[in-house]
């Protein structure tokens, strides 16, 4: 045990502030938190917000992404995006998995229900390839359809 | 209790609470987590999980494997609440028994008491308690059982002390290599004056030290020599099979770096891991402001110590210098911020003995003006550095979420997904139980957050 005598007479009340005073910042956050929980309401730390399938599939939240279909969402329709997601303000998941350049994305979609016919591959395909990420373009590819082609020639990208 | 104690343990009560419930907004692992409970649910008994890998691998952990299978049979299904109670309950033991090293009698000890507080809380081995947990969080409990083997060298001295300090030494050597710092912190406890653990007391534990070193390194000599792990050297992240080819096995300069990296870690906040992050980000010209935190936080503080040192003869000290030393000596094979994490708590109590010192000293006004802005900045510091622990576990829940999206998928591709359909019900029950709790994602957290809170260095 440390420090067993006494001393508060002899020491300056400006060093015990400057002691004090900046741990009593982190308490009193840590005291807003606790007082947040008891009375139901989430504390600042650990406010979100609920996210559309598409957003959750652009923001590499694949936990939502898995919780959102066992849920109902449908993985093939298109969802609202929120302004500042990306520069679309509704796509499918698969849309923004690959807008926002996220592979392993693109294959947790594809293995929990979301489905590319022809056109639709040769889409996303020419949208990958416009990102430049070659990973995403090698995961689609994982995907094509037997009659696919790959030519850009008139594709659009969503954004 | 005097008011000032009263006053302290509140704000650590605070402090633990606002963790703990960090702690529960975050599932249970995958990663070192769900293959243990795995085998929890197979094995047949307590017992036979206790000795399920003795002799079969490089570590010696069977303590920890048969909490596991006790808190997994006690659960009656509720694994989540199980494992995470135990982890509140020893989070809650670690800030009860730093505080009882303290001893708060005035308002300059509690003072004194708040500022280690937040050096406890915000120093990076800390996020080693709460980051992970296997699903018992190993580091957290041998930093327990080192700080109850403390608080026994300050006991009347007695036979039932010596016992229990004896018992107190197996279970930690039992629940993770780290483990002999209960030995260390007992033997530095008594140089320093405390004689609780009778000289008998000690010398068995020394015995079962020798038992242990022989069980470790001659029984367990293939498999130790066979250990490997990343670790950081300099600016760079090297992996196992590097290691080998620049430095090869046995004594190198790579071991004496850990030792050395591992030890200013503590002091200085760098480097991390082994790599020296703030330098590396000054070479690419972009210092983010966590990094002035963490490095002027903890020199600042080291150089407070250093100070109370040169002006005090009290051995207290002690104990924290040879935790430091025998931690890193430990760290020769790897540098791992969690296994200085005893140390780190040996810090912050000697943070307290040292801003106590410093606090009480008579100063003239100049030098009481430049030790109390020393004093704010410090602390400023270490309280953004405490604040930036539930960030952390906000990052940590975000990650462990998504660990989860992938099972069984990735354990199918691993080839360890379980043959039983009683072990892969159990698998899917954890992972729709972690998917369903709210996470917050990242999106919605300031950007200035991650640069100004701890983040993942490598």
């Amino acid at each position: 045990m440390i420090g067993q005598s006494g001393g508060s007479e002899r020491t300056r009340p400006t060093l015990l502030i400057a002691c004090a005073v900046p741990a009593l910042v982190a308490v009193a956050i840590s005291a807003f938190t606790v007082l947040s929980t008891a009375v139901g309401v989430l504390p600042s730390f650990w406010r979100g917000g609920p996210l559309t399938l598409s957003e959750a599939a652009a923001l590499r939240d694949q936990g939502e992404v898995v919780r959102l279909i066992a849920s109902g969402a449908d993985p093939n329709a298109m969802h609202p995006l929120r302004p500042g997601v990306l520069a679309a303000s509704s796509l499918t998941p698969l849309e923004a998995a690959v807008g926002a350049r996220r592979a392993e994305m693109v294959e947790l979609l594809m293995l929990h229900g979301a489905k590319v016919d022809e056109a639709g591959w040769r889409r996303l395909h020419c949208f990958a390839l416009g990102t430049g990420a070659a990973d995403v373009v090698a995961m689609l590819d994982r995907y094509r359809q037997a009659n696919a082609t790959s030519s850009c020639e008139g594709i659009s990208p969503p954004f | 209790m005097p008011a000032p104690r009263l006053s302290v343990y509140a704000c650590a009560a605070l402090l633990a609470a606002s963790i703990a419930y960090g702690l529960l907004r975050m599932p249970l692992q995958v990663h070192d987590a769900l293959d243990e409970i795995m085998a929890a649910q197979r094995s047949p008994g307590v017992w036979a999980s206790f000795t399920s890998t003795l002799g079969e691998t490089a570590y010696v952990r069977p303590l920890r494997i048969a909490e596991t299978k006790i808190l997994f049979d006690v659960s009656g299904g509720h694994y989540f609440a199980a494992y995470k109670t135990f982890h509140i309950v020893l989070l809650v033991a670690a800030f009860a028994l730093f505080l009882g090293e303290l001893s708060v009698q005035t308002w300059t000890d509690a003072a004194a008491a708040l500022f280690a507080l937040t050096v406890f809380t915000g120093l990076h081995t800390f996020l080693g308690f709460v980051r992970e947990a296997f699903p018992v969080n190993h580091f957290l409990q041998v930093a327990v059982l080192v700080l109850i083997a403390v608080r026994l060298t300050r006991a009347r001295p007695r036979a039932a002390v010596g016992v229990t300090a004896n018992l107190v030494f197996v279970a930690a050597c039992l629940t993770l290599e780290s483990g002999i710092l209960v030995w260390v912190a007992a033997v530095a406890s008594r140089l320093a004056g405390r004689r609780g653990i009778s000289d008998r007391g000690l010398v068995v534990m020394t015995a079962l030290l020798a038992v242990y070193g022989v069980v470790r390194f001659v029984w367990l000599a293939p498999n130790v020599e066979a250990m490997a792990n990343a670790s950081g050297y300099f600016f760079e992240r090297l992996d196992a099979p590097q290691i080998q080819e620049r430095f090869g096995s046995g004594l190198s300069r790579f071991t004496v770096y850990n030792v050395l990296a591992s030890i200013a870690t503590v002091l200085f906040s760098e480097p991390r891991g082994g790599v020296f992050v703030f330098a590396r980000a000054w070479s690419m010209g972009d210092i983010p402001p966590r990094m002035w935190i963490n490095v002027a936080a903890s020199t600042l503080t080291t150089l407070l110590m250093l100070g109370a040192f040169l002006r005090s003869r009290d051995r207290q000290p002690l104990v924290f210098l040879a935790v430091l030393l025998a931690s890193a000596v430990a760290s020769f094979a790897y540098a791992k911020d969690e296994i200085m994490s005893v140390a780190g708590v040996f810090y912050a109590i000697s943070a307290y003995w040292a801003v106590r010192i410093l606090i009480m000293r008579p100063l003239r006004a100049p030098a009481a003006v430049a030790l109390a802005v020393v004093l704010v900045a410090a602390g400023a510091g270490w309280s953004i550095r405490a604040i930036g622990v539930n960030h952390v576990l906000r990052a940590q829940a975000f990650a462990v979420h998504n660990d989860w999206a992938v099972v069984p998928e990735a354990m199918e591709r691993r080839g360890t997904w379980p043959a039983d359909a009683s072990t892969r019900s159990l698998v899917v029950g954890l992972r729709d139980e972690s998917l369903a709790r709210p996470i917050v994602n990242p999106w919605f957290v300031p950007r200035w957050a991650d640069r100004v809170f701890e983040g993942d260095y490598y």
